[in-house]
């Protein structure tokens, strides 16, 4: 039994067409004029317990508005989801019994008291026994280095220390499944590593299905194994991490460093297999498959132009397959 | 679920109290009050010798009480919930493990638990100055507490219904003004009900207000005769109940709009 299904999932915003003039306003008093707008549009996917799916794409693509209808916070405006056995938009407050959340910046703490002080109440909300509780707390605060923030008040936090309170906050009540909407937005490199780590740390020990949106991608080359990939309001890739690079990246990035450059190389290299992203007096940035071409072949073609002083190769990174799939899918 | 919304209270109790400044300025507040009150009502009782048929002690333990007890009928979370709902703060308290409205009145007790706090102590301090007339006797002490008791679920419906305005509103601030100078009038904050004509009288008996305010001071007083206590508590239960309903159907109403079109 999936933890979580959604079956042609549509929501449709109701947009409210301003109208210029005065006239203009007060018909829009009388009988506003809506505009249809979907956001998303027909989405299918199942998410077994346990899953650390990364939910992908560009701004705008829909994402939180998924999250809302998987949190009950938006109803479908058709197609079905069911977590964990409910219907979240139908039974919200039974839902909310087993799932954790973080909304980016949106604090659930209390501003004014200290950490603990809200962590105490989620306890009782929840009504987590003492000494689960206990364990909870002394493993969150070990993991994301909580020791000297609990006793803090929240609005004396910085941006990375009030998230990393956030998290341990959503993940106290053992909840089946946590959504995580842009947790690392704005945040310093050790915090994303210290949240990434307490994640894939909790998601091991507890069976927690984490569903985590991002626009960093290293959050979700470390934390998920799974991949959905959404572009305006539909899904474009679900699978696993391995797959989509495999599917989308077989190919390799070479950074050369030059000299003596004779000619303008883009206008002038006629090579199917290579593409070239970026070309300056001394800096060539190109792309091209495995399968087709090798680096000895490629440099041969490049020496024609220049002298070759340096390379640097990498494989792709998923942060450049997806500039290739949106470049692409833009085209079109 | 009792357990969770006195957890509540306390966390919002606590949150005022972190400011112990908040506590003596409130009280030295609502103390500056009383004195104008006093001044005001002094003076027109050395002019007319008469106010309403009240006598000077009675009106100076009149507003000593209004003032102290107030905050149960204008105390207010009716900002809070709009100002969660603008800035989609309620997202997160939708996505708590009990409804709304309860997690509302855990925070609302904890607001009046706060408000109770300073009532007393403004209630100490002016004893000090001024002779104030005790109730007649412990039943009518206890009468005036369950009655004052009664009005906190009824002021509390009355918040969530403009707070809920928020839905559709981008400023409450307008309905907030028009509620407050309602109940102020209407519950005997401003003035004794009976020294309004009696048309006035006539409407106050019917609105729920005067019951926050005006009855449980004539209770202390000693004007009310038991046999029409039961009336009173009678009548606030009835409004409890419409005010509830009221609340409960708008309120619901408005979440669903709002998880129909988004925040
Ligand atoms: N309440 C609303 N009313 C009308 N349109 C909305 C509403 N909420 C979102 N939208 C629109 O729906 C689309 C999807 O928004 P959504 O917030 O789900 O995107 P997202 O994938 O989370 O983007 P981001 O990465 O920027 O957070 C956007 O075009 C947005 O403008
Ligand atoms: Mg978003």
């Amino acid at each position: 039994m999936a933890m979580i299904k959604v079956e042609n999932l549509v929501k449709t915003y109701q947009v409210i067409q301003k109208e210029s003039g005065l006239f203009g306003y007060f018909k829009n008093l009388v009988k506003p004029k809506y505009k249809e707008f979907d956001a998303v549009k027909g989405i299918n996917f199942s998410i077994e317990e346990g899953e650390l799916v990364g939910y992908i794409g560009e701004n705008g693509a829909g994402k939180s508005t998924t999250i809302k209808m998987l949190t009950g916070l938006l109803t479908p405006t058709s197609g079905e989801v069911i977590v964990n056995n409910l219907k979240p938009y139908k039974s919200r407050i039974e839902n909310n019994k087993n799932i954790g959340a973080v909304f980016g910046q949106k604090t659930q703490l209390w501003w004014d008291l200290p950490v603990i002080e809200s962590f105490r109440l989620i306890k009782k909300m929840y009504k987590i026994p003492e000494g689960e509780y206990r364990k909870n707390l002394k493993k969150f605060t070990e993991i994301l280095e909580l020791d000297e923030l609990l006793e803090k008040q929240v609005k004396n936090l910085s941006l990375g220390q009030k998230m990393r309170c956030e998290i341990a906050a959503a993940f106290l009540h053992n909840p089946k499944i946590v959504y995580l909407d842009e947790p690392t937005i704005g945040l310093d490199v050790f915090v994303k590593e210290n949240i990434r780590k307490f994640i894939k740390e909790i998601n091991k020990e507890k069976n927690v299905t984490v569903i985590l949106t991002t626009h960093d991608l290293k959050d979700i080359e470390d934390v998920c194994d799974r991949i959905i990939l959404l572009d305006k309001g539909q899904i474009i890739y679900d699978g696993s991490k391995q797959k989509f690079k495999d599917t989308y990246g077989k190919y390799v990035i070479a950074e050369f460093t030059v000299k003596d450059k004779n000619l303008n190389i883009n206008d002038n290299i006629r090579i199917d297999e290579i593409e070239i992203l970026e070309e300056t007096e001394n800096q060539l940035k190109l792309k091209f498959k495995h399968e087709e071409t090798t680096i000895v072949k490629v440099m041969e073609q490049i020496s024609n132009y220049c002298k070759i002083e340096d390379i640097h190769m990498k494989e792709a990174e998923l942060e450049d397959i997806l500039k290739e799939i949106y470049k692409g899918a833009h085209k079109c | 679920m009792l357990k969770t919304m006195l957890a509540l209270a306390k966390m919002q109790f606590n949150q005022y109290n972190i400011y112990k400044s908040n506590f003596y300025l409130w009280t030295l507040n609502r103390i500056i009050e009383v004195i104008v009150y006093i001044f005001v009502w002094q003076a027109i009782y050395n002019q007319t010798g008469d106010a309403g048929g009240f006598t000077i002690n009675q009106l100076v333990t009149y507003y000593i009480l209004t003032v102290s007890i107030r905050p149960i009928a204008l105390f207010s979370i009716n900002s809070d919930i709009a100002y969660s709902i603008r800035n989609g703060k309620i997202n997160k308290e939708l996505l708590n493990p009990i409804s709304y409205f309860q997690y509302c009145f855990g925070v609302n007790l904890g607001e009046m638990a706060f408000a109770l706090v300073i009532g007393i102590a403004t209630f100490v301090i002016c004893s000090v100055f001024w002779t104030i007339i005790l109730p007649a006797n412990l039943t009518s002490f206890i009468l005036f507490l369950i009655v004052i008791m009664l009005g906190i679920p009824l002021t509390f419906f009355i918040e969530v219904i403009v707070g809920t305005v928020g839905f559709y509103s981008s400023s409450i601030w307008g309905m907030e003004i028009l509620k407050d100078a309602i109940i102020s009038i209407f519950s005997g904050i401003i003035a004794p009900i009976a020294l309004f004509p009696m048309w006035f009288q006539k409407i106050a008996n019917i609105l729920p207000f005067k019951d926050l305010i005006y009855t449980p001071i004539n209770i202390w007083l000693g004007q009310v005769p038991t046999n029409e206590i039961i009336f009173v508590i009678l009548k606030q239960l009835i409004w409890t109940i419409i005010l509830y309903v009221i609340a409960k159907i708008f309120f619901n109403y408005s979440i669903k709009k709002i998880t129909i079109n988004g925040g």
